[in-house]
């Protein structure tokens, strides 16, 4: 089927019509089904006059319609500035930068992490932060009568396991992506 | 023989009804559970259940019922008694019986409709809502309904397209009419606009000869420059307080020849026109104006308002000028009213993205079309507000306060003028239903005058239902005209005074980086300045869009819930002149049928003053809506005396009674406490 058609235009012969629902339910993701596909998000968005791969008019409407793999393996999702210019806009509420929130978060459970957020992850869950302190800014705060800041974190650590987020990180799947 | 078997000295005999409703009720109501069991309750003798008890078949039943078992009440358990209590009362009248010994219980919205998802707990309501009604129905009460006079007049508010139909169709019948307008003119929205869609016939010369109809119809009186301040009464007879604004120029004497705007030293803003260009403080809104004389506009006049001038009075060669007029009240009498005071154009200004206000070449629909008015500041030339150039390329954006369930202006709206927030209103949910048309139709116009300029239009989706709308719509492509699905997320001015405006244009996938000259925003349409407190004046509802609610949405959609009040026009909700004049002719009928008859029967629902108990406290006749119920002092002290013409029976007095004097007809505690007791029993 894929190879006889012409690779910029994809054929989608089956749809999740739960898809929708799904992401309903997901906080952030419920006004969803209002989305009239006015087009105003787009109009305004500044990533995707940057790079015509992030479209959040589009990504509604291929959860409305169901395209449930597609919309979860995508990067796209990944790639909203969350500037909520859309959301101040969007004649019909729909919340969008919200909505991409609830995908990442559906998308993740599925096993599907963007290599860059699974980098910032990963040094979180060992720094606490997303940079290392060295000893010299430790040196430097103490010359100005300033605590040492700890350089690891191991409460993150264990919140990251609490929420079974070291097994999705460990289980190899974020490797989807 | 009838007056004997509604004796309440005897035994209630109380048939029960329990309609199928097809499967309105049936699909989710065991029907034969709920009649089953009313069997056994006291006071029944007979229990059935109909596919339509409305039907002839299901009246007829009830009919031989009442003979047959010697019935001396009867419940039915149906739809809302809104729909066919007037049908079932006639029935038990036809049939000997008082018809306030009928009961409803609504087991159809109340219960089947709002319940669909769970059919056990809906019968188990249905048994509830019934058991209820036959234990009310124990104690009713025979009543004598009485007659109310009727005023065989007609009063319109609202002047527009709408309250000029009604008003000439009433008139037409031979009814006396008062046609009440705040304006100084009648005319409204319409005699602003330059053309009207589709056929593009010039808006005032179409309107004009009605205005005329109207002035020199002997049936109608035009109360101009005029508001509603108080209505009192009842359907037939009511009584309407009017506050008539000075003109300061008198209607009789005046022949609108002008010489007093020629010498007139006040120039000021001209809100006829938009506020795009100027008028003088003596002014004639516009030279088709009916009643065709002028007004002095007091909030400027320097005479009236620092007391010297004169000079529109020394010119004046009929004497008209009258300073000294003042505003007065005057009471009127009427039979039915027709409410059709129009609509409000949304004020863009709460979209704060599309910077209307600030940007001078960003315009409204309205402001278009007295832009391209021969009549308007321009003379008929497009010349956009910003430097009086025509525009090249021109957009319009559709939506602009409708079909929007989120807020507008977040508070970071500013007036250009005054820096302070904008009080503008939030955009509405609802569509408009005109702007697409008024889109094509001024999109065309732009086009016909000036052929080499560009028009796009920004929408979402193009509704063009109507008599021929479509057709329109293709002929404004065909003339080149660009469609552009895709709204715009702002506009953005640029040093040179263009518009920017970045869209996705859905059909290509591109995003779209264009510039204007003007663009103009299609403004929807909102319910009219003052519609609540206008509406509780005269005690009717709103729906959830804010415009005044109909009758029923299908089959009553002149009329409101209150008898005798009729609706017209934009008041109701959007809608173009061709609806506008439709509705007006269905509430001229239905208020002509009103003024027809000789006399008005009127439900006895008022209260019932033990004069024994009454203190006098005043409690009932401070917090009585309708001004019902005054206390007066008798020979036994201060009594309170119900009003029975002004009664609506809503019941605040019977319920704030402190000591229980006041009992209301037809709803007696003793009736609402059985009442309940027997729903907490099934409960």
């Amino acid at each position: 089927m894929e190879s006889a058609q012409k690779k910029d235009v994809p054929v989608v012969t089956v749809l999740d019509p739960k898809f929708k629902y799904e992401v309903a339910r997901e906080p952030g993701g419920e006004n969803i089904k209002y989305c009239f596909q006015c087009g105003t998000c787009t109009s305004g968005c500044k990533v995707a006059e940057f790079d015509s791969k992030y479209n959040p008019r589009k990504i509604i409407r291929m959860v409305i319609l169901g395209m449930r793999e597609r919309v979860l393996s995508g990067d796209f999702i990944w790639l909203c500035a969350t500037c909520y210019t859309c959301h101040e806009r969007c004649p019909q509420d729909v919340r969008i930068p919200e909505v991409m929130n609830a995908l990442k978060n559906i998308a993740v459970r599925e096993g599907y992490i963007h290599p860059a957020f699974r980098a910032q992850a990963e040094l979180i869950a060992g720094y606490g932060r997303l940079y290392e302190v060295d000893e010299l800014a430790n040196e430097k705060r103490t010359d100005w009568g300033l605590t040492e800041i700890p350089q690891g974190c191991p409460e993150v650590a264990e919140i990251y396991g609490i929420t079974g987020l070291a097994d999705l990180l460990s289980g190899g799947a974020g490797g989807k992506l | 023989m009838p007056s004997m078997l509604q004796d309440t000295g005897f035994d209630a005999r109380i048939g029960v009804y329990v309609c199928h409703c097809g499967l309105n009720i049936a699909g989710v109501v065991d029907v034969e559970a709920v009649r089953e069991s009313a069997r056994f309750l006291e006071g029944v003798v007979v229990v059935r259940d109909n596919r339509y008890t409305c039907s002839e078949v299901g009246q007829k039943g009830i009919a031989d019922d009442i003979k047959e078992f010697m019935l001396n009440r009867v419940v039915i358990a149906s739809c809302s008694p809104r729909l066919h209590e007037k049908t079932f009362r006639t029935l038990l009248e036809k049939s000997g019986l008082n018809p306030h010994l009928l009961e409803m219980a609504n087991i159809r919205e109340h219960c089947s409709w709002v319940h669909y998802d769970n059919h056990e707990a809906a019968t188990e309501k249905a048994k509830g809502l019934v058991h209820s009604s036959v234990a009310r129905a124990r104690l009713l009460q025979p009543l004598s309904r009485t007659k109310g006079r009727v005023v065989p007049e007609v009063m319109v508010v609202g002047g527009g397209v709408a309250g000029i139909s009604a008003s000439l169709y009433l008139g037409g019948m031979g009814i006396k009419t008062y046609l009440v307008e705040r304006e100084p003119s009648i005319g409204g929205h319409m005699a602003m606009l330059d053309k009207t869609f589709p056929t593009l016939d010039c808006s005032l010369c179409i309107l004009s000869p009605k205005m005329v109809e109207v002035a020199e119809c002997e049936n109608i009186k035009v109360l101009s420059y005029s508001e509603i301040e108080k209505v009192e009464g009842q359907v037939g007879d009511f009584r309407v307080q009017v506050r008539r604004k000075p003109r300061y120029v008198n209607e009789e004497k005046c022949v609108g020849c002008g010489d007093c705007v020629a010498k007139c030293p006040v120039k000021v803003k001209d809100d006829f026109n938009r506020n795009m260009g100027t008028r003088k403080a003596i002014y004639i809104p516009f030279p088709q104006a009916i009643p065709p004389a002028y007004v002095i506009d007091d909030q400027n006049c320097r005479y009236l308002t620092q007391g010297k001038c004169k000079i529109c009075q020394a010119v004046c060669e009929r004497g008209a000028i009258e300073y000294d007029q003042t505003s007065y009240v005057e009471t009127i009498e009427v039979g039915a009213i027709i409410v059709a005071t129009g609509f409000q154009p949304y004020d863009p200004r709460g979209l704060p993205q599309y910077g209307y206000g600030r940007f001078p070449n960003v315009i409204t629909s309205l402001d278009f079309e007295r832009l391209i008015c021969a009549d308007g500041p321009t003379y008929g030339k497009l010349k956009r507000p910003g430097d009086s150039q025509v525009p090249k390329r021109v957009a319009f954006i559709q939506c602009v306060g409708s079909r929007s369930v989120a807020s507008g202006c977040r508070g970071y709206g500013l007036d250009a003028e005054t820096g302070s927030s904008v009080g503008a209103t939030d955009p509405k949910a609802y569509c408009s239903r005109v702007c697409c048309m008024i889109t094509a139709k001024q999109a065309f116009m732009v086009k016909e005058k000036y052929p080499d300029a560009e028009v796009y239009v920004y929408y979402i989706d193009m509704r063009t239902a109507g008599k021929g709308f479509e057709e329109f719509y293709q002929r404004g492509r065909h003339e080149g005209i660009v469609f552009l699905r895709g709204k715009p997320g702002e506009i953005e001015e640029r040093d040179d005074g263009c518009l920017r405006i970045i869209s996705e244009d859905l059909d290509s996938g591109c995003i779209l980086d264009l510039c204007f000259d003007m663009v103009v925003l299609a403004q929807g349409l909102t319910p009219p300045d003052g519609l609540v407190e206008f509406a509780q004046k005269m005690n009717l509802s709103r729906s959830e869009d804010g415009f005044l609610m109909e009758g029923h949405p299908k089959l009553r959609p002149a009329e409101t819930a209150i008898d005798g009040i009729y609706l017209a026009g934009c008041v109701q909700f959007p809608k173009d002149i061709p609806d506008s004049v439709a509705q007006a002719g269905a509430a001229a009928a239905a208020a002509a049928v009103t003024c027809s008859k000789e006399s008005i029967e009127i439900d006895p629902l008022g209260p019932v003053i033990d004069e024994a108990l009454c203190i006098g406290c005043k409690l009932c006749e401070m917090l009585c809506p309708y001004g019902a119920i005054k206390v007066e002092l008798t020979d036994k002290g201060p009594k309170a005396k119900s009003i029975e013409v002004a009664c609506k029976g809503c019941g605040v007095c019977g319920a704030s009674c402190s000591t229980r004097a006041i009992t209301m007809k037809h709803y007696t505690d003793s009736q609402l406490t059985a009442q309940a007791k027997a729903i907490l029993e099934v409960v």
